[in-house]
């Protein structure tokens, strides 16, 4: 009896993992075959579209390095070190991970669009609100917890005890850090970066808060797929849709191969 | 603190004490004289190894000082002691060749790059090691990886090598020649080093002096000798209970080595002249209770001081001049019905006699 059952099981949930993987392929498949490769062409050597990729490509990059730079210091701290109020700083720094991108956003507008710190920011010349740095910031606020989980797992499985050899053969805490533990980071940081860098590539409901949806000035390749979706410009929709797809999975590739020991969740 | 110039020639550690987590050190103290092969004898969650980063300056004691040639180092960085540690799971960095490891050092030092190829060709000839230079760590053994551990340690040339249980991970066979390997470097180098271990043999073949700790402290300081025949606690009687190792002047004979100690002469096949410690395996020794024919030819008549039930097996202590121990089995230890007070013949082999 209890082979049996055993067995049912086995065979069911098999099926039921079958049918995930066939749904999610069956989406991919029907966006990708929805036009013709000489319309999907066309598409993306418009002028739009062409807009669109520069500004995700380089509002992404800007934003993962901001990931990394921040992320790199604070996930050592809390890897490495007990200091008071450590719990707290955790959970806070994983906080965007659970807050919807819209409710960040709406965050990121209501600071730099009414607070006189943001205000004062606008004054100097740096404005966030409907431009690209708006996006810049909204990237950077949802994806960091991504990059800052990563780098903390990846410094937490590092044996402080390689920085001890290095100090006592002459290293001080910065050279330590820089000679031994970077470079024996670099496989999470390599995963980290990929992550955070396709995520930003795909940011919507944040950077639509802040920088808003004009085409032409923020409109980045998710924006682009929901300005054409609602006015029925089906082919630069499916264009733009198509060239996400396609980051997402060789991320997904790259991030598997070499990120594996750092998962995010 | 002042610098204490009276103290030129030594590490001199005083009161001093550290938590870490479970770890701690209470009010240790010690003197490590320049050039001594310091052991530091202790169970797991002794203290040993914080003992040794604080030393190194990887820790900061929360109280008490540091002296070095009578230098206050006591909040020194790790950069500024010049003295060099070696983990007992090596921590030869990953990403980087054999060559590159050893000469980390250098580098960190921005040495001229013939300098260091020099330097790295000399220490890697002296430790049997060059033929690794451009392997990475992952391919190698355990006794390379310690040796090019050394190697990296000694290549700054430190004031002072700590070793972590540099042989406890390691086969055999591989701990006796590395543990040659140490006594050679020391010899050679005069350096000071400072050897953790929980392992008795290592304190008695290698070490100049002792500081047992247990608890976070040091227990009893001394040499190998004094600490093993006068433990000053039942902590260290029962800690340092290995059996049947003696030390004792050895001539060598046609072969054979007469070993004699305490005026009792021992026999063994392996030839080592000189001031030498010798161990037999307990299970290596024949008891009986008459003088029995044998090739053996150790045999030694003595009163059972202890008997000790291990369960299977049956532990006798006995009182020959030297302490013997022996383990019998249970069977036999029945069917000759012995008892403490009662006398009994211990025999043991010339090959089974071994040199530490």
């Amino acid at each position: 009896m209890a082979k049996k059952s055993r067995s049912t099981i086995k065979i069911l949930s098999i099926a039921v993992s079958l049918l995930l993987a066939v749904f999610i392929l069956v989406q991919i498949i029907c966006v990708v075959t929805h036009t013709t490769f000489s319309a999907l062409i066309t598409s993306i050597s418009s002028k739009e579209l062409q807009f669109a990729i520069e500004l995700s490509l380089i509002t992404s990059a800007i934003s993962t390095l901001l990931c990394i730079i921040i992320s790199i210091p604070s996930a050592y701290a809390l890897a490495r070190y007990d200091f008071v109020g450590k719990n707290l700083i955790n959970t806070m720094l994983d906080a965007p991970l659970a807050l919807p991108p819209l409710v960040a956003g709406v965050g990121l507008l209501i600071l730099f669009g009414t607070t006189s710190f943001g205000k004062a920011l606008a004054e100097v010349g740096i404005i966030f609100v409907f431009t690209p740095l708006g996006i810049i910031i909204a990237q950077f606020f949802v994806n960091v917890p991504f990059m800052f989980r990563i780098m903390r797992g990846t410094f937490q499985g590092i044996n402080p005890r390689y920085e001890h050899v290095a100090k006592t053969l002459g290293c001080t805490d910065a050279k330590a850090f820089w000679r031994v533990t970077l470079p024996l980071a670099k496989n999470g940081l390599l995963a980290g970066s990929i992550i955070t860098w396709s995520k930003g590539i795909g940011e919507f409901g944040g950077a639509l808060m802040v920088a808003g949806a004009t085409r032409m000035k923020t409109e980045t390749l998710p924006i682009s797929l929901y300005l054409n979706m609602s006015c029925g410009e089906l082919n630069l929709a499916i264009a733009a849709a198509t060239i996400l797809i396609a980051i997402s999975l060789s991320s997904l590739f790259i991030f598997e191969k070499y990120g594996g020991f750092a998962r995010v969740f | 603190m002042e610098d204490l110039p009276g103290y030129f020639n030594m590490i001199k550690i005083e009161n001093i004490s550290k938590t870490l987590g479970e770890f701690f050190l209470k009010d240790v103290t010690l003197d490590i004289e320049n050039g001594t092969y310091f052991m530091i004898l202790g169970p797991t969650g002794a203290g040993k190894t914080i003992l040794l980063e604080s030393i190194a300056g990887i820790y900061y004691p929360d109280k008490g000082g540091i002296w070095m040639d009578g230098k206050d180092i006591t909040n020194t960085p790790p950069k500024g002691r010049n003295i060099s540690m070696v983990y007992q799971d090596y921590m030869l960095f990953p990403h980087l060749n054999v060559e590159k490891n050893i000469a980390f050092g250098m580098n960190i030092k921005k040495l001229p790059k013939k300098v260091i190829k020099e330097k790295v060709d000399t220490i890697s000839q002296t430790l049997n090691i060059h033929h690794l230079l451009h392997r990475f760590p992952v391919t190698l053994s355990g006794g390379e990886k310690q040796r090019i551990a050394i190697a990296r340690a000694m290549i700054t040339e430190p004031k002072a090598l700590l070793l972590d249980e540099p042989l406890s991970a390691l086969d055999t066979q591989t701990r006796e020649s590395l543990r040659y390997e140490l006594k050679k470097i020391h010899s050679y180098s005069k350096i000071t080093i400072v050897h953790v271990t929980h392992n008795f043999e290592e304190v008695f073949s290698l070490g100049d002096s002792v500081a047992v700790m247990n608890n976070g402290g040091i227990v009893q300081v001394g040499n190998p000798d004094e600490i093993f025949r006068r433990p000053n606690c039942e902590f260290i009687a029962n800690f340092v209970a290995v059996e049947n190792i003696f030390k004792g002047k050895s001539t060598v004979n046609e072969g054979i080595s007469d070993i004699i100690i305490d005026g009792i002469k021992i026999v063994s096949t392996t030839c080592n002249s000189g001031y030498s410690v010798v161990s037999i395996r307990p299970e290596d020794i024949l008891v009986s209770k008459n003088k029995i024919q044998s090739s053996a030819r150790n045999s030694f008549n003595g009163k059972i001081t202890d008997v000790i039930d291990k369960g299977a097996i049956v532990k006798i202590v006995a009182d020959c001049g030297i302490p013997i121990s022996a383990i019998i089995t249970r069977r036999s230890f029945y069917d000759m019905e012995l008892q403490e007070g009662m006398s009994a013949y211990f025999t043991f082999k010339a090959s089974d006699v071994h040199f530490i």
